[in-house]
This record gives C-alpha cells, sequence and structure tokens, in this order.
C-alpha cells in the first residue's frame, strides 16, 4: 500500500510540474498550449545534448552535474517557449480560441518532427544514470536519487508560487488573467509580462524533462505527448488556472493511476485517467481547487 | 487530429483501384508495347514501413537492410538482366496510412511487396497487394491473423507468435520457474505471444503462469505495474513487447529489488534495450528470437557491410528485410518474370533457400515450416546465443 502511494506520489510529481506551465498559460491567456508537453521533450533532449558536450563524468559528481544542466536546460526551453509564444500564438491572440487551438496542434507536431529530425526517431539515452540503491521506508522502495528529484520539484513549485503570490511580476500576472485590457490601461505591459509565462512555465516542463531523462534513461521524440495530455488532465483535476489546484491535480492523477493500475491493471491506466479528465469536466470543470475564479493565473 | 487523410485517402484509394485495373489489364493483354518498354525498366520492389509515428525507429532498420540487398544484387547484373529498385512508403504503424501506403506502391507499380513490420498496418494491405495480383513477402509482421486470411500472395518469413510461444514455453520449463508473470502492451503482436505462452503455461505441473500483466505503451514509469507483477512473487517475467518499454522495465524490475529471471520476445531484441536498461540490469536477460546476424557464424561481413554503408549497426529486422529482397530476387528468378501468379508459384516451391533463420521452405499456409526460434541472453553489450533448443 505505501508502495502504491510512493510510486504514485513520484510520476504525480513530474505530471504536476509539466501541469503548471498549462496552467498558467491558460491562466493568462485562456489557451490550451498543446505544444506544452513538447517542450518537456525539448527540455529533455537539451539536457541530453549538453550532457554529451560536457563528456564523461565520474558517478561522484552525477547529482551537482545534473542541477547545473537541469538550470541551464530551464534557461533554454524557457526561451523556447518565449519563442513559441512570439511566432505561434501572439499573431492570433484577437483570434477566435479554435485558431489558438489548432496552432497548438501544428507547434506540437513541429516541435516534435523538427526534433525527429534533428535527433532521429531513434530513443536516445541519457549518459549520466540516477539509479541508485534502494532502501526501505514504511514498507515502501524508494532510492535517495527519487527523493532528490521529488525536493527539486517540490521547490521549483514552491519558487513559483512565491513568485505569483509574492511579487510585482506575480502581480501582473493576476491582473491580466483578470482583464488584459485594463491592465494594460494601469500600465502594465501585457505583452511581455505573457512572454514572461511563457519563460516560467516552459522552464518547468524542460526542468522536468532533464529530470525524467536523468532518471529513466530513455527519451525519444514522442516522449511528450503523451506527458502532455497527462499534464492537462493534472490540471483540470486540480482546477487549471489555480496554482496550488494544479499541484494538487498532479500529485491526485499521479496516485489515482497507480491505485487504478491495481485495482483494475496496468491496461487500464490510461482509461482510468482519461475517464477522470472526462468526468471532471462534465461534473466540475473547475476543477477541484477551481472556484476562486478571480485569481486564475 | 488526422482528419485530413480521410478525404485523400477515399480518392487515393479509388485512384488505386483504377490504376490497378489498368494495370492488370495491360499484363494480361498479351507482348503489347507497353509492356515490352515496361520489361526492360527496373524490377521495383515496395517496402512499406514505419517512418513516422511510434514505431519510426524501426523504418531505417528495414529500409537500409533491403537497400543493402538490392544494390548487392544490382552490382552483380540484376534480375533478368533487369536492375532491381527499392521504393519505401510510411505506413506510420496505422491502418490507416498502411492502406494509402499500399496504394501508392501499387500505383507507382510495384512488382512485389517486400515490407510489413507491424501486423495492425500490414493488416489492412493485404487485400489491396493481392487484388493488384502482387505478391507479399512479409520480413516482420507475424501475427495469426496475417495467416488466417487465406491470401495466396501472402508469404511470412518471420515466425509466427504461436512459434514463439513454444519456444518461450520451452526454455521456462528447462529453466524450472515455478511461478511466471507475462507482461505485454497489448498490442496484436505482443499479446498474442503472452496469451499463447499463458496457454501453454496453464497446464498443472511445471511453471505456472501467475500473472498477465498489460502496460501502455510510450510511458516512461512502469512502477505501479512492477509493483503488481512483484506482488504475486513470480521467479520469471517474460515482457512480450518492443524494446523501448523493454528496456524500462528491465531496469526498474532490477531497481524494485527483482532477483528472478528476465526474458523479452523478438520485438525487444535491440542493442538499444541494453543501453536503455543499462548494463547491469540487462545482464542476464532472455530473449526468443530468430537467427540474428550476431548469432549466425559468417554473418561478420554482412555486419561490415551494414556498418560501412550506414554508419550504423543493423537493428530488430535488418536482416530479414535483407532476406526478404533477396528472396523477392530469387523467386523472380525462377519465375523468369514478374507475373504475379509466377512468383507467387515460385516462391511455394522454393526449398533451402538459404536466409539468416536458416534454410527456407514454407509451409502450405505460407509461413516457415522450421521456425527457428532460440534463445539469446545478454552478455556485456550484445545478445548471444545461449540455447538453440533443438
Amino acid at each position: 500500500m505505501t508502495q502504491l502511494i510512493w510510486n504514485g506520489l513520484f510520476v504525480g510529481s513530474f505530471y504536476a510540474l509539466v501541469a503548471l506551465g498549462y496552467s498558467m498559460v491558460y491562466g493568462i491567456i485562456k489557451l490550451l498550449n498543446f505544444a506544452h508537453g513538447d517542450l518537456y521533450m525539448l527540455g529533455a533532449f537539451v539536457g541530453f545534448a549538453i550532457l554529451g558536450a560536457v563528456g564523461g563524468v565520474s558517478p561522484s559528481m552525477a547529482l551537482p552535474l545534473l542541477l547545473v544542466v537541469l538550470l541551464a536546460t530551464m534557461v533554454v526551453t524557457g526561451l523556447a517557449g518565449v519563442a513559441l509564444e512570439r511566432i505561434a500564438y501572439r499573431p492570433l491572440r484577437r483570434a477566435p480560441r479554435l485558431s489558438l487551438l489548432i496552432t497548438a496542434v501544428g507547434a506540437s507536431f513541429a516541435l516534435e518532427y523538427g526534433m525527429r529530425a534533428v535527433a532521429g526517431a531513434d530513443p536516445q539515452v541519457y549518459p549520466v544514470r540516477l539509479g541508485g540503491t534502494s532502501m526501505e521506508f514504511l514498507g515502501a522502495r524508494l532510492t535517495l536519487q527519487q527523493l532528490v528529484l521529488m525536493g527539486v520539484a517540490v521547490v521549483l513549485m514552491i519558487a513559483l508560487n512565491l513568485l505569483v503570490t509574492r511579487t510585482r511580476e506575480g502581480r501582473a500576472m493576476r491582473a491580466i488573467a483578470l482583464d488584459p485590457r485594463t491592465s494594460a490601461l494601469m500600465g502594465i505591459n501585457v505583452n511581455s509580462v505573457i512572454s514572461r509565462t511563457f519563460f516560467v512555465g516552459s522552464a518547468l516542463a524542460g526542468a522536468a524533462g532533464v529530470m525524467a531523462g536523468a532518471y529513466y534513461g530513455k527519451i525519444d521524440f514522442m516522449m511528450g505527448f503523451l506527458i502532455g495530455l497527462k499534464a492537462f488532465t493534472a490540471a483540470v483535476i486540480g482546477g487549471i488556472g489555480n496554482i496550488p489546484g494544479t499541484m494538487l491535480g498532479g500529485l491526485l492523477l499521479g496516485l489515482l493511476e497507480s491505485f487504478g493500475t491495481y485495482w483494475l491493471g496496468g491496461e487500464w491506466r490510461d482509461v482510468f485517467a482519461f475517464g477522470v479528465l472526462i468526468l471532471f469536466l462534465t461534473v466540475r470543470p473547475t476543477g477541484l481547487l477551481g472556484e476562486r475564479v478571480t485569481e486564475r493565473v | 487530429m488526422r482528419a485530413i487523410p480521410l478525404k485523400s485517402f477515399a480518392s487515393l484509394a479509388a485512384l488505386g483501384l483504377l490504376v490497378t485495373g489498368c494495370g492488370q489489364g495491360l499484363l494480361g493483354g498479351g507482348d503489347s508495347g507497353d509492356q515490352a518498354a515496361k520489361q526492360d525498366g527496373p524490377i521495383v520492389l515496395g517496402m512499406l514501413i514505419p517512418q513516422s509515428g511510434s514505431e519510426a525507429a524501426i523504418g531505417p532498420y528495414m529500409s537500409n537492410a533491403a537497400q543493402l540487398a538490392v544494390d548487392e544484387i544490382n552490382a552483380k547484373g540484376g534480375v533478368l538482366g533487369r536492375q532491381l529498385q527499392l521504393k519505401t512508403a510510411d505506413d506510420a504503424c496505422d491502418a490507416q496510412s498502411a492502406a494509402a501506403g499500399a496504394n501508392k506502391l501499387v500505383t507507382e507499380g510495384v512488382n512485389v511487396s517486400v515490407g510489413g513490420y507491424c501486423s495492425g498496418a500490414t493488416l489492412p494491405t493485404l487485400p489491396i497487394f493481392a487484388k493488384a495480383n502482387i505478391p507479399m513477402i512479409i520480413p516482420a509482421a507475424n501475427s495469426q491473423e496475417l495467416v488466417d486470411q487465406k491470401l495466396k500472395n501472402v508469404f511470412l518469413i518471420n515466425g509466427t507468435g504461436s512459434q514463439q510461444a513454444t519456444t518461450a514455453e520451452k526454455w521456462i520449463t528447462k529453466q524450472g520457474a515455478k511461478s511466471v508473470a507475462l507482461m505485454h502492451d497489448n498490442t496484436s503482436y505482443s499479446k498474442d505471444i503472452a496469451v499463447r505462452t499463458q496457454a501453454l503455461l496453464d497446464p498443472p505441473g511445471g511453471a505456472d503462469a501467475v500473472i498477465t500483466e498489460a502496460v501502455t505503451p510510450k510511458e516512461s514509469d512502469y512502477s505501479a505495474n512492477i509493483t503488481n507483477v512483484l506482488d504475486k512473487k513470480p521467479d520469471f517475467v517474460y515482457w512480450t513487447g518492443y524494446f523501448q518499454e523493454g528496456g524500462l522495465i528491465a531496469r526498474q524490475l532490477r531497481q524494485a529489488g527483482y532477483k528472478g529471471s528476465i526474458m523479452v520476445g523478438d520485438g525487444s531484441v535491440s542493442p538499444k534495450l541494453m543501453e536503455i536498461a543499462g548494463a547491469e540490469a540487462a545482464e542476464g536477460v532472455y530473449a526468443t528470437m530468430t537467427q540474428t546476424p550476431d548469432t549466425l557464424e559468417g554473418a561478420e561481413g554482412w555486419i561490415e557491410a551494414y556498418k560501412k554503408k550506414y554508419n550504423a549497426e543493423p537493428g530488430p529486422y535488418s536482416n530479414q528485410a535483407y532476406d526478404a529482397v533477396r528472396l523477392a530476387a530469387e523467386a523472380i528468378t525462377k519465375a523468369g518474370g514478374t507475373d504475379g501468379a509466377k512468383v507467387v508459384s515460385a516462391l511455394e516451391a522454393i526449398d533451402g533457400f538459404s536466409m539468416f533463420s536458416g534454410p527456407l521452405k514454407f509451409t502450405p499456409e505460407h509461413t516457415l515450416a522450421s521456425g527457428g526460434f532460440q534463445i539469446l541472453v545478454v552478455k556485456g553489450d550484445k545478445f548471444i546465443l545461449q540455447d538453440a533448443l533443438k
């Protein structure tokens, strides 16, 4: 039982990290950024490229090195997110929402098959792996590396929450989410705040990508597709646009999958996850913590 | 997401039918001028393989090896004095794309089809090639469903799922395993082997199939599945899917403290499996596999030739694709031309043609008479022969 909970929380923290970007972008410009999962994929490949350029490392240095790579990758994917918004979404900001959605799907394919053209269709394997021996904790088997990864995820999420609730930047984001036109009249540079929102969300997805690459080892150009959908599900469960809600949604989705697999069998994992998505969309589209619609970001 | 191809697919299919109708008319029309011109041109081999989508990684392994065979045959003067030409089309491992791709190949006038990797995608192409009177030599796809169509033009040069399951059961019993966990990915290829192996293990005495666990492909984390499997305390785990997941599963099984044997099916036999799993987790993993260049004496030269030409290692089904082209060339030579019915008869008559998987002879249902499955084991960074189970 504790093993199931631990499995669920670990997978869920990845979902939560990726889901945050989804949620922030939706909160601020009401766009479902379907290319978001592919920024996660991009992060995994950028991290792979940096590690490849660094060359051989001794295993003792693996963890600190990975943290440096993580930060560098976050900058790169953050900038990629900004570029994506500038090229694909900003010209369409006044267009009907459906056009934006279609552009997002197009951007997703462009990123996937662009990466395939660059890196090839074969799965790649990270040169630095976080494996480690496992230890028993309350009847569950976990590794130090899992704890570190979850720690990094938690730190990133806390930092994000502070950014949104405690800084001028965060206040501007919340203001735009509420009413972009009035915000502009009040002297907020709407475009640059939206750019920075994309930067932060994409950087988090990139971080999740590097962490997944280092932990699971295998990366490929399609890896963002499924996790993008899962992150969307997590955001909907928790309340899309709501940051604590999205984190909660990620963890809950991880737990749901873990227990769903246990009760119903592995082939039901995705049926279960997306069934919950449909359930929430019909019964409670605002998600668990979504009632305070005025605080969307 | 793929709404657009629907319409274009329909029109393409119509076009395909139209053109193949014409094609047959021409072929049946005796020695017209057109046909004489055709006989001087190259003999075209068509190959449907996944070049995009989830299985895109496999495509190049097969088309590269096929091209290698084509080049070698052409360098020796071709077939019946004509050059061979390889045309590939993308099936994206998906039924709709595969049907469109097959129609494209038919309109391009292929003489023999030497492709087919995903069983689910290959299935809808069978009637298209059959209607156009084009013989198919399927190098990789091996679901029983392909055979059950009972089409005269379809030949499988990969062992079938039931042959593989028989081999798996033999090895599991020989190893003295008591409780076996079967894991598959719900694709028709993988589930077929798992279900057949389970059926063979079911009778009392010997090994018991304690759990059959299906996983969702394309995920990274299988810890939930693995917790399920380890709950049943198996001493043998058999994964029948592809290497992308196989590597992750082997690694995550070991990380979860599993000490028993792990075995994988032929879809997982790739050097990438060891990379993904990591050397430690991959060491000692068994595999049910037909003969490969690695386990075959005298194949070093072939691997060298492949490496020299493509600057990469051959991968899964490279050797079957290579054999498919050579077999097509042989059958056309024996038939004295590219007429579909004659090539089919020539294929049926083949006995002892040397392939990587051993001397070839077809059963009446056009599968390999001898399956040739054997047990490989991972030693270091290689799959080597463990037991031929003769």
